[in-house]
């Protein structure tokens, strides 16, 4: 078949121009992979040697983790990617996280019998101190942030629910959704929340309201208060503000063991 | 009155004093009542009481959660209706620790520990000091200077009694008549 302006000749000299460009692509590639390599080198080395300078400050310093880990971000590295290797190795950063983790399952096991899962990320973290006792590091809202995602990516059931500004921290896998997490965030500003409250602010119909209202209830997430002025106050052991750094009581300290 | 008695955190949260519609919210919140019950009266040493001096004691009325003028609330806040404080005395009666002093229930005999605790520690101190066969006063058992380190010196008699009743049931004591009262030997 003939076509216009293609014969064999022009075939050869395309085949050969494109082997001339791969040779020339592969090259490139080549040289660029090289590059890249000897920077990644030079960025491992540096980060190497700045970590052993600063592996105590890592421990000890809530805000120097916080850089480091951005700075670790940046160049696409992960320190808590695997339990062992360089950075758990090397920095400790990986225990580091690790008993942090193991520390925040104790405390929500142990506290769970009277918020039913839910805590705030504050009180969370004075609970932790607590049981780190006197002398331990100071551990930040941050820290713990990480550990826990850290476990949800365990596949703990771990939850993170952000409200006003903070977060609450869900760690029995009850069944919440996005009705039941927007009235949380309603509620976290008094530490209750009433039917009125919702209509009033979300515009949803009572039924709505009292469906998720229930849900909380059935969850051992809220309780009914019928001495309220008014209406049913709904109020959330995890948002009482009184019972931040309450001792946990042997009874609960037991039920935390497995 | 209040002394230095801890309240726990449930006293302060306003739910507290309405009876959960919740099943287990409703177990923990009786099982907090039963205990607020029993450590308040062990430390104002208050053995019994009546349903009329419950329901206006501090146990029951928390007057900080109670606002000065409500006038159209039908109970107040922080105050648990007596329907309910019923529900925690029968919760208390089920587990040992309360006894209904008269058929209508407006008085009651309150034991932080149970008779067959009381019991259990009393015939251990027979049997320590090498005391079995002997007999004794209720009055030496409890205000003797022999049991003054013991944790049932002091012990209040209704309560005294009811744990011989528990050794007696066990053929460990019996309840005799002395001199001047009542009395037991231990076996």
């Amino acid at each position: 078949m003939h076509r216009r302006g293609v014969g064999a000749g022009a075939i050869a000299k395309k085949k050969l121009a494109e082997a001339k460009y791969k040779e020339r692509g592969t090259v490139l590639a080549e040289d660029q992979l090289a590059q890249m390599s000897k920077q990644l080198d030079m960025f491992k080395s540096n980060l190497e040697e700045f970590a052993s300078k600063h592996k105590q400050e890592i421990r000890k310093n809530p805000e120097f983790r916080v850089q480091f880990q951005d700075m670790c971000a940046t160049i696409g590295v992960d320190p808590l990617a695997s339990g062992k290797g360089f950075w758990s190795e090397m920095l400790g950063v990986g225990d580091f996280y690790y008993e942090l983790g193991v520390q925040i399952i104790e405390v929500c096991l142990a506290l769970k019998h009277r918020n039913g899962g839910l805590i705030t990320l504050e009180e969370l973290r004075q609970q932790v101190l607590k049981g780190r006792g006197k002398f331990a590091q100071d551990v930040s809202q941050d820290d713990l942030l990480r550990a826990i995602k850290k476990l949800k990516a365990l596949g703990s059931g771990f939850g993170i629910i952000p409200v006003g500004g903070t977060y609450l921290i869900q760690s029995v896998p009850a069944e919440l959704n996005m009705d039941h997490t927007v009235v949380l965030q309603l509620a976290e500003k008094n530490g209750y929340v009433t039917v009125s409250d919702i209509k009033a602010s979300l515009k949803w119909e009572t039924e709505r309201a009292r469906q998720v209202l229930e849900h909380l209830l059935k969850e051992g997430l809220a309780w009914l208060d019928l001495q309220a002025p008014g209406e049913a106050h709904y109020w959330l052991p995890a948002l009482f503000t009184d019972l931040y750094s309450q001792e946990i009581t042997a009874e609960e300290a037991r039920e935390a063991l497995p | 009155m209040a002394m230095s008695f801890e309240w726990p955190w449930q006293y302060r949260f306003p739910p507290f004093f309405t009876l959960q519609p919740n099943v287990d919210t409703r177990q923990k919140q009786l099982a907090a009542w039963c205990s607020l019950v029993l450590s308040f009266c062990r430390l104002h040493k208050q053995s019994s009481m009546t349903v009329m001096e419950a329901q206006e004691s501090p146990l029951f009325n928390n007057v900080k959660l109670q606002p000065h003028q409500c006038p159209s609330l039908n109970f107040k806040p922080g105050k648990l209706p007596v329907e309910s404080i019923q529900v925690v005395l029968e919760e208390l009666r089920k587990k040992g620790n309360l006894e209904w002093l008269d058929k209508n229930k407006s008085s009651f005999l309150i034991m932080w520990r149970r008779p067959e605790e009381w019991g259990k520690l009393i015939y251990q101190w027979v049997s320590r000091s090498g005391q079995n066969n002997s007999v004794f006063t209720l009055y030496e058992l409890t205000n003797g200077d022999d049991t003054e380190n013991e944790e049932f010196h002091g012990l209040d008699e209704a309560t005294l009694l009811r744990a011989l009743q528990a050794l007696q049931q066990e053929h460990k004591a019996e309840i005799i008549t002395v001199s001047d009262g009542r009395g037991v030997k231990f076996f």
